[in-house]
C-alpha cells in the first residue's frame, strides 16, 4: 500500500521503521526538520507543508491508500488531513495532543454538530496510554493486559513469584483452567514461545491467553489474587495523570496525585472530585513517606520525564510498593528500565504505534497488540477461503507461533491441539517480531 | 462621588415609591375604610415631593452610564433608609409615636417582622395590608423591583442591582439585568398568587390570605392576626405556609429556571439547596425530639410545629404556629441557632445565608485536612466549582463583621434592657431579619416596651442586616467620602 506520512517526528520514525519493508512510504516534512534517521529507512523524503495542496499533489498523495499526519503541531495535522481529503477520498489518521481538540474530533461527539470534521481516525497517544494503564490496573497483579476479540478474550502477563503454584513445573504438567493457554515467556529480557517441556522459573514473565472468566479463575488459583484495587497513587499530573485519575474516580477508587507545578495542582484540584492533590516533587522522599504513596495498591509514575519516572519508580519500590507502572517516553529506554527492575512499562508511543499498525492493512493481517515493548506481537488474520480445514496439531508452523484465539462467527474459542481450523476463521496469533512476516506469508 | 447623580437616581426611585404608597389607599377605598385613605395619600405625596426635589437637584446629570460602585452603594443604602422613613408616615396617623412608626416601617420593609403593636383590634385593614405589602416589596428587594419597572435607570440599574444583593453568587439568569429583575419578580408574583389561592381554598378569609401570603413570600412575618399563624388553628394553613416559607427561603433564580424554563432538576442540583433541606430536616427532627420530651404534644402537632418553626426561623420569616417563647430552654436554643443561618443566597430570606454557612463548614474541614496532608492542594468547592480566594476572603470577613455587629449590639442592648435574652436574641433576630425573639420579645410579645435607644439600635441592625452589611461598612471608610471632593 502507498502510505504518506506527514511530519518528521519520533512517532513517524517508529511507524516508518515498522512499515517501510512492506509498504511504499513517503515522508512529507516541513523544511529544516531533522531527518538523518530516516535515511536508514527505505522511505521517500519530500519537503513541504502538509497544508500545501501543491506539495501533496507533487508527491502523489492522491494515489495513496493512507495518510498519517503526525507532525508535532495539532493544527497542522488537522489542516493536512483536510487538504489531502480535497485531493481524493483517502483514509486519514490524525495525531492530536490537546484534550480540547481531541474532544472536538473524536467520533462520538462530532455527530452532534452541524458539519463533521471529516477526519477518519484520531490518535491521541496520551489518551491511548491512559486506556492501557487503566486496563492493566483493572487486573490485580497483572503486568500487562491486552484485549483480544473485543474483550471476550484477553492476554494477561504475570510475573512468577515464589508462592505461584506453577513454579518449577513443566508446561505440560501445569493445571490451568480450560480455555487458558500460555502463549509466551519472557526470561531475563528474552521473549520466547515455550513448548510442553519448558519449565517455568522464578521471575519469569508469563503471557496467558484465554477467555475473560477462565483467566480470572486462573489468576485466583495460580497467583492467589483476589484483592481488588482500592487505592492508587499517581506521580505526575499531566494529561495522562488527570485522565487516569478521572477514570479511577468514576470507579470509586481512592486516588492520590503528586504534581510539582502549583498552577497545575490548582487545575487538578478544581477538576477532580475527590482525588487528593499533593503539591510536591515525586522524588521527595519525605513527601512519599508522609503520604504513604507506596502503600497504595498500585503506583503509577507518569511524568513527562523518563529519568524522573525511573527514579520515582525505584524510590517507591524501595518503600515497599507491590505494583508500579512506569511511563517510558523513549522506546530505547524500555530495555534499561527492565534491567534495573521496573516491572510494568507503558509508553504513549507504543500505544499509538499499536493503534496505527492496527489500521494499516486492516483487511488481511493486523497487529492488535505489541508485547514487551515490541518484541512480541499479537496478529489478527482471517483464514482465506482457499484454506483447507485441518487440526492445529497437524498444521505446520515453520517458526514459533501460537494460535491463541479463534473467532468463528460470534463464538470465541481458545484452541488446543485438537481444535480444527476452518476457512473464514478469524484467528489471533502470538508470535515474535522477527517471525511475524513468516507467519503472515504462511496463510496467504 | 457626585451628589447630583445620586440624587437623580434617588428621585426616580422615590417618585415610584410614592406611586406604590397609593396602593393601600386604593385598598382602603375598595373595602370602604374612607378614614384610612388620607394617611397613605399624604405619605405618597411626601415621598413623591421629596423625589421631585431630588430629581430637580440632579437635573444636570444624565450620565448614568458612568455610575461608580461607591455611588451605587450609596443609592442603595439611601433608598432603603428613605423607604423605611416614608413607609412609616402612614403609621403616624394611627397613633404610633414617630420612633415606633419608624421601627414598624423598617421592620416591614426589611422583612424582619418584629412588631411594636400590642392590640391588633385598633387598626383598619389598609394598615395591616401596608405592613404585609411593605414586606413583600422588601422581600425581593425594592431596587430589583425598580430596576425591573423603571427603564430610566438604564445602565445604573446594573450597578445598584448587584450592590443591593452583594451575596456570594452574582448570577444573572438572562443577559440583561432588567430582564433578570423581571424574571425574578415573575416567579415571586406567581408564587404569591398561588399561595393566596391555596389559603383561600382551605378556608382563610381573603384579606388574611392576601396579607399572610405577601408576608410569607417575603420571608417577612407580619400577620394581620395577633397570634400569627397559630391564631387560625388550622393544620392545613400551617402546612401551606410551611411549604411557601421553604420556597421563599430558596434561590429565586433557580426557581425561575425550574418553573419557567422547565429545568426540573435546577433546585436539587444546587448544593446550597440540598444543604438547606438537610439542615431543615435535621433540626426539625432534633426539635421534634426535644418537644416530645419536654412538652405535652401529639405526634402530629409536634412534627408540624417543629418543621414549621424551624423553617420559619431559619428562612427569617418569623411566623409562629406556637408560642415558642414558652418552650423548654433546649428547644429555644435550637430556635436561636436557626436565627443565625438564614435563607439561601438569592432568596427573600435574611441572615448569614446558607451558602456562607456551607462555605464555613467546608473551610473548617479544609483546615483540618490540611493539617493531615500539609502539601495537599485542597480547593473549596461549592456546586463542584472552586470558590475563588477573593470570594473566600469576602465570605470570611462578612461572617466576622456579622458576628461583631451581633455581639456589640447585643451587649449594648443587654446593658440598656438589663436582660441578656432580649439583648442577644433581639440582636440576632433583627440583624438576621427574623422578627420575633424569645422572652418578652417572643412571638406573642412585642418590642414596644424597649428603651428608645434599643429600638434605634434594632432599626439600624435591621437595615444593615438586610443589605448584608457591605453598603454600610464602606460608608465607614474615609476613602468612600473623600471621593466626593475629587469629583
Amino acid at each position: 500500500m502507498d502510505i504518506v506520512l506527514y511530519g518528521a517526528t519520533e512517532i513517524s520514525y517508529l511507524i516508518a521503521a515498522r512499515l517501510h519493508q512492506g509498504h511504499n512510504l513517503t515522508l512529507l516534512h516541513d523544511p529544516g526538520e531533522a531527518n538523518d534517521r530516516f535515511a536508514n529507512l527505505d522511505v521517500a523524503l519530500a519537503e513541504g507543508s502538509g497544508g500545501d495542496i501543491a506539495a501533496l499533489e507533487k508527491i502523489g498523495a492522491a494515489k495513496a491508500g493512507l495518510f498519517i499526519a503526525c507532525s508535532a503541531l495539532d493544527e497542522a495535522n488537522i489542516v493536512a488531513c483536510w487538504t489531502v481529503k480535497k485531493l481524493a477520498d483517502i483514509e486519514t489518521i490524525c495525531f492530536i495532543s490537546k484534550p480540547a481538540l481531541y474532544r472536538n474530533l473524536s467520533s462520538t461527539s462530532q455527530n452532534q454538530y452541524q458539519t463533521r470534521y471529516d477526519i477518519d481516525s484520531i490518535i491521541w497517544p496520551e489518551q491511548l496510554l491512559t486506556q492501557d494503564i487503566f486496563r492493566i490496573i483493572s487486573v490485580p497483579d497483572a503486568l500487562d493486559v491486552e484485549y483480544l476479540a473485543g474483550g471476550k478474550a484477553k492476554l494477561f502477563e504475570y510475573r512468577i513469584r515464589e508462592d505461584t503454584t506453577i513454579l518449577n513445573t513443566a508446561l505440560r504438567d501445569c493445571r490451568l483452567p480450560k480455555n487458558v493457554l500460555i502463549a509466551g515467556i519472557s526470561r531475563e529480557g528474552k521473549l520466547f514461545i515455550p513448548d510442553g517441556s519448558t519449565t517455568i522459573h522464578l521471575d519469569d514473565k508469563v503471557f496467558f491467553i484465554g477467555t475473560s472468566q477462565a483467566l480470572d479463575s486462573m489468576a485466583a488459583d495460580v497467583f492467589s489474587t483476589s484483592r481488588k484495587v482500592r487505592t492508587v497513587s499517581i506521580i505526575g499530573g499531566g494529561n495522562v495523570g488527570l485522565m487516569l485519575a478521572q477514570k479511577l474516580e468514576r470507579r470509586g477508587i481512592k486516588v492520590k496525585i503528586i504534581e510539582h507545578d502549583r498552577q497545575r495542582c490548582t487545575l487538578l484540584a478544581d477538576t477532580l472530585k475527590r482525588a487528593l492533590v499533593l503539591e510536591g516533587d515525586g522524588t521527595d522522599l519525605e513527601l512519599l513517606e508522609n503520604e504513604a504513596i507506596a502503600l497504595a495498591d498500585v503506583s503509577i509514575c507518569t511524568t513527562d520525564n523518563d529519568e524522573k519516572n525511573l527514579l520515582c519508580a525505584l524510590l517507591i519500590k524501595q518503600l515497599g510498593s507491590q505494583r508500579i507502572i512506569t511511563r517510558v517516553s523513549k522506546l530505547q529506554n524500555y530495555e534499561l528500565f527492565g534491567r534495573v527492575g521496573i516491572d510494568v512499562m507503558v509508553s504513549p508511543k507504543a500505544s499509538a504505534l499499536t493503534e496505527v499498525l492496527n489500521r494499516v492493512g486492516a483487511h488481511r493481517v493486523d497487529i492488535i497488540a505489541l508485547i514487551e515493548g515490541g518484541k512480541g506481537e499479537v496478529l489478527r488474520l482471517t483464514l482465506p477461503d482457499t484454506f483447507k480445514a485441518q487440526r492445529i496439531k497437524d498444521f505446520h508452523f515453520p517458526v514459533k507461533a501460537i494460535i491463541g484465539v479463534i473467532r468463528r462467527g460470534h463464538r470465541v474459542l481458545i484452541p488446543n491441539g485438537d481444535s480444527i481450523l476452518e476457512p473464514g476463521d478469524n484467528v489471533k496469533i502470538f508470535t515474535m517480531k522477527e517471525d511475524s512476516a513468516a507467519v503472515r506469508k504462511l496463510f496467504f | 462621588m457626585r451628589p447630583p447623580l445620586v440624587a437623580r437616581a434617588l428621585g426616580i426611585i422615590l417618585l415610584a415609591f410614592g406611586g406604590v404608597l397609593l396602593l393601600p389607599a386604593l385598598l382602603a377605598w375598595i373595602v370602604g375604610e374612607n378614614p384610612a385613605i388620607l394617611p397613605f395619600v399624604v405619605a405618597a405625596l411626601v415621598a413623591a415631593s421629596t423625589g421631585l426635589c431630588c430629581f430637580w437637584y440632579g437635573r444636570g446629570s444624565r450620565d448614568f452610564d458612568q455610575l461608580r460602585r461607591t455611588e451605587g452603594l450609596l443609592i442603595v443604602a439611601l433608598t432603603w433608609t428613605l423607604a423605611g422613613l416614608f413607609g412609616g408616615v402612614p403609621y403616624l396617623f394611627f397613633g404610633l409615636s414617630p420612633l415606633d412608626a419608624l421601627f414598624e416601617s423598617v421592620s416591614g420593609i426589611t422583612t424582619t417582622g418584629a412588631t411594636i403593636l400590642t392590640d391588633f383590634s385598633l387598626y383598619p385593614r389598609a394598615f395591616f395590608f401596608w405592613r404585609s405589602f411593605s414586606q413583600w416589596l422588601g422581600g425581593m428587594g425594592i431596587i430589583v423591583l425598580f430596576v425591573a419597572i423603571l427603564p430610566q435607570l438604564g445602565v445604573a440599574g446594573r450597578r445598584i442591582f448587584f450592590a443591593e444583593a452583594p451575596g456570594p453568587t452574582e448570577e444573572k439568569i438572562t443577559p440583561r439585568v432588567a430582564h433578570t429583575a423581571k424574571a425574578l419578580w415573575t416567579v415571586y408574583i406567581v408564587l404569591t398568587a398561588i399561595e393566596i389561592i391555596l389559603l383561600i381554598l382551605v378556608g382563610m378569609p381573603w384579606f388574611d390570605a392576601l396579607c399572610n401570603a405577601l408576608s410569607t413570600m417575603a420571608a417577612g412575618g407580619f400577620s394581620p392576626h395577633l397570634e400569627s399563624i397559630m391564631g387560625y388553628g388550622s393544620p392545613a394553613i400551617t402546612w401551606i405556609v410551611t411549604l411557601f416559607m421553604l420556597l421563599a427561603g430558596s434561590n429565586f433564580a433557580l426557581q425561575y429556571r425550574m418553573l419557567i424554563r422547565g429545568h426540573s432538576q435546577a433546585l436539587l442540583a444546587s448544593e446550597e439547596f440540598r444543604f438547606y433541606l438537610t439542615t431543615v430536616v435535621l433540626f426539625a427532627v432534633l426539635l421534634f425530639v426535644l418537644l416530645l420530651a419536654n412538652q405535652e404534644m401529639t405526634i402530629a402537632a409536634g412534627w408540624r410545629d417543629s418543621l414549621f418553626q424551624i423553617i420559619s426561623i431559619m428562612t427569617s420569616t418569623g411566623f409562629s404556629s406556637a408560642d415558642f417563647a414558652l418552650w423548654s430552654i433546649p428547644a429555644q436554643t435550637v430556635i436561636f441557632a436557626m436565627m443565625l443561618i438564614g435563607g439561601c443566597a438569592g432568596s427573600a430570606g435574611g441572615g448569614i445565608k446558607v451558602v456562607r454557612v456551607l462555605f464555613i463548614a467546608k473551610f473548617l474541614k479544609r483546615e483540618i485536612d490540611q493539617l493531615v496532608h500539609p502539601s495537599a492542594v485542597l480547593p473549596i468547592k461549592i456546586d463542584r466549582v472552586t470558590v475563588h480566594e477573593e470570594v473566600q476572603r469576602q465570605m470570611l470577613s462578612f461572617l466576622l463583621f456579622y458576628l461583631l455587629l451581633l455581639v456589640v449590639s447585643g451587649l449594648v442592648v443587654t446593658m440598656l434592657e438589663q436582660d441578656a435574652v432580649i439583648g442577644m436574641v433581639g440582636a440576632a433576630a433583627t440583624i438576621g431579619n427574623v422578627g420575633p425573639g424569645l422572652g418578652e420579645i417572643g412571638p406573642m410579645g412585642t418590642f414596644a416596651n424597649l428603651q428608645p435607644a434599643s429600638k434605634m439600635l434594632f432599626i439600624i441592625n435591621m437595615i444593615v442586616g438586610r443589605l448584608e452589611l457591605i453598603p454600610f461598612l464602606v460608608m465607614l471608610a474615609p476613602g468612600f467620602w473623600s471621593l466626593s471632593r475629587n469629583g
